[in-house]
């Protein structure tokens, strides 16, 4: 039972995790119809950024913060005007692959500079643990889960809200009526990018938190498009509900059948849970199911 | 089609074939004998260059069917092409099977693991499909790291194929074999195209809703194409794994899958000339890097001593970006552009 509470626990945490990357690709594809997978570098280079700030430059930590999450938003800025803006009136399948090759860029400067080392943070956060329910849990992993619930009440409220957040939701129903009515549809779609490299940015300072910077934290993002695939590409509460989800199902699993098959079950789990729910629910847990006309 | 004046079909073999003109015929009897030459005239380098080409060309070539013609983007491939290598590397040495009857053999097995790998595409499609075929991928990667046959994580040796005491050791020898196989699944794959499969294929890629109404199986000819991508990755892994005579879990890597899908966009998707384009141009692309990066990192110490791999990745990102702003149909539709008005030369039109 106390082995189950573990697992159940830290794959929470985990899952929190998860489900921040997957809310950053799912702003991307609400508004702009576009699947992204680039996230993975933006969260790499989100992670990076503070890195330099924090650890190279000796900034104190919320100056470093503010700083990082600007060079994320910047990112996030670069990247749709000199590869999505030219691509709008393209079919949705150029921008998805013109996401990849910003993927595929990235992913030699990454390596260009990590040089097959890993950065680690001086531990900006208090080690140590805590206890629930008699399980032991780290605090830096506690913190990044709270981290994950506020990004997503804060998203709520956003989407509620502000003005972008209301502009966000109509360019997400009709790119054509929403600019009818007098929502920029342009700025919107800048906007949206900022804003979900703001959101990459901050699930890569937690990731690497937990894991350090090191080479494959990029490929995160392909398990945060996995997420985001489980619980509909369209949906926020499925995203949160997905993440949680796989990251428990990866826990338990490994814990459970990797003495039984010999090791690496975590790396195989989502896969395996994504083909079973795109079989049964091919839109996903929550995602909108679309009607189609010829 | 569009032909230049005085040329003429006179019956249907002449509408549909594949090539027209006696001087055609002339030149493509030259370059064949061309390419018997090369491996008594040039050196060893350009020679082990070509033999990956080639069977890149033949991997290349089933991802153009299964995504260029039927518009299922597979990011699969490399997977594929890992499970026709331990296939081939299993006959050959847990079987007993010669180099011959295993290649089209794994060919075969991988078209059917295929058919499991394109099960998704029933009920999937576009974005979907595609992140399903990176997931196919890891459990595929997944089952090659764990299962007992195929040796974990430290590959199989593989023995070189042999006639009588004739063994095929080297990558002079192994050109031979693998350049006109390349050349036989090339004209395969053309001929397909201009089948009434082919045609289902581009039917079910423009709209498969459409392509359904007109009477077009779609079950069957989607998972049609997988099988027949499968074939080419199987058997160019097969090719692969007798090469370098090793199957490593290494050697197939999700960033091969990506490299394949990149080189069929330069090139040209629903193009077989295309995919020759797109081969050859990242693969020059690759080798150049390769050369230029010893004198960068001498230049910019900053790059550290072994920049190649991520400048080959950043230069590849680059192109494939700019190919898909600019130029979004691909070399072929250039060189299409280009042979046009060469014919009208003096003319503007």
């Amino acid at each position: 039972m106390n082995e189950l509470t573990t697992l159940l626990l830290l794959g929470l945490m985990e899952g929190g995790l998860y489900a921040m990357v997957a809310a950053a690709i799912v702003l991307v594809y609400k508004s702009t119809r576009v699947v992204s997978l680039a996230h993975g570098q933006l969260m790499a280079f989100g992670a990076l950024a503070f890195w330099f700030l924090l650890v190279k430059s000796g900034l104190p930590f919320i100056a470093a913060l503010v700083l990082g999450l600007a060079c994320s938003a910047a990112f996030g800025w670069v990247v749709e005007r000199l590869y999505m803006r030219p691509l709008i009136g393209q079919p949705l399948f150029a921008a998805f692959l013109a996401t990849f090759a910003v993927f595929l860029t990235l992913d030699g400067i990454f390596q260009l500079i990590l040089k097959g080392e890993s950065k680690s943070f001086s531990q900006f956060l208090p080690s140590g643990t805590a206890s629930i329910y008699g399980v032991q849990l780290p605090i830096t992993q506690l913190v990044s889960f709270g981290v994950c619930i506020l990004l997503f009440a804060g998203l709520a409220l956003f989407y509620r809200f502000t003005k972008i957040g209301l502009g966000m939701r109509a360019t997400a129903e009709d790119h054509q009526l929403a600019q009818s009515s007098g929502v920029t549809v342009r700025f919107i779609f800048s906007a949206i990018w900022v804003l979900s490299a703001m959101v990459a940015g901050v699930a890569g300072i937690a990731l690497a938190n937990v894991t350090d910077i090191y080479y494959p934290l990029p490929y995160m993002g392909i398990k945060g498009l996995i997420v985001a695939l489980v619980g509909g590409l369209d949906s926020l509460p499925g995203a949160l509900l997905a993440g949680l989800l796989l990251g428990t199902l990866e826990n338990i699993s490994a814990g459970y059948l990797d003495p039984v098959v010999g090791g690496g079950v975590k790396e195989v789990a989502p896969y395996v849970l994504l083909l079973f729910v795109l079989l049964v629910k091919p839109y996903g847990l929550l995602g909108l199911v679309r009607i189609e006309r010829i | 089609m569009w032909r230049p004046c005085g040329t003429f079909d006179e019956n249907y073999r002449k509408d549909v074939a594949i090539i027209r003109t006696p001087l055609r015929w002339g030149l493509l009897v030259a370059a064949l004998v061309g390419l018997f030459l090369v491996p008594y005239v040039c050196s060893y380098y350009v020679v082990s260059f070509l033999n990956t080409l080639s069977i890149t060309v033949i991997v290349v070539l089933g991802l153009q069917m299964v995504t260029g013609f039927c518009g299922q983007v597979s990011f699969g491939q490399a997977a594929f092409m890992a499970v026709g290598a331990y296939a081939s590397a299993v006959f050959c040495a847990n079987f007993g099977l010669s180099f011959w009857v295993a290649v089209p053999l794994s060919g075969f097995f991988t078209g059917i693991y295929g058919l499991v790998g394109g099960a998704p595409s029933m009920r999937i499609k576009g974005f979907y499909l595609a992140v399903a075929t990176i997931a196919i991928h890891f459990v595929t990667m997944w089952l090659v790291l764990h299962l007992e046959i195929t040796g974990k994580s430290q590959g199989i040796i593989v023995e070189p194929p042999r006639i009588g005491s004739f063994v095929f050791d080297t990558d002079e020898r192994m050109f031979y074999i693998i350049v006109p196989l390349m050349l036989l699944m090339t004209y395969g794959a053309r001929n397909l195209a201009r089948t009434r499969v082919g045609r289902a294929f581009v039917a079910v890629r423009d709209n498969d809703l459409a392509a359904q109404v007109m009477g077009i199986n779609l079950y069957y000819y989607k998972l049609l194409a997988f099988f027949i991508s499968c074939f080419y990755a199987g058997v160019a892994g097969a090719l692969w794994a007798h090469l370098t005579r090793v199957c490593h879990p290494e050697q197939f890597s999700l960033l091969h899958a990506l490299w394949y899908i990149g080189m069929l966009i330069v090139g040209g998707i629903g193009s077989i000339p295309g995919v020759f384009f797109g081969v050859i141009v990242i693969r020059v692309l690759d080798e150049l890097v390769l050369l230029v990066s010893p004198f960068l990192s001498s230049w910019f110490p900053w790059l550290g001593s072994a920049p190649a791999a991520g400048l080959g990745l950043s230069a590849f990102g680059v192109v494939l970006a700019v190919f898909l702003i600019k130029e979004p149909r691909g070399l072929a539709h250039r060189w299409e552009i280009i042979k046009a008005s060469m014919r009208l030369y003096p003319f503007a039109h």
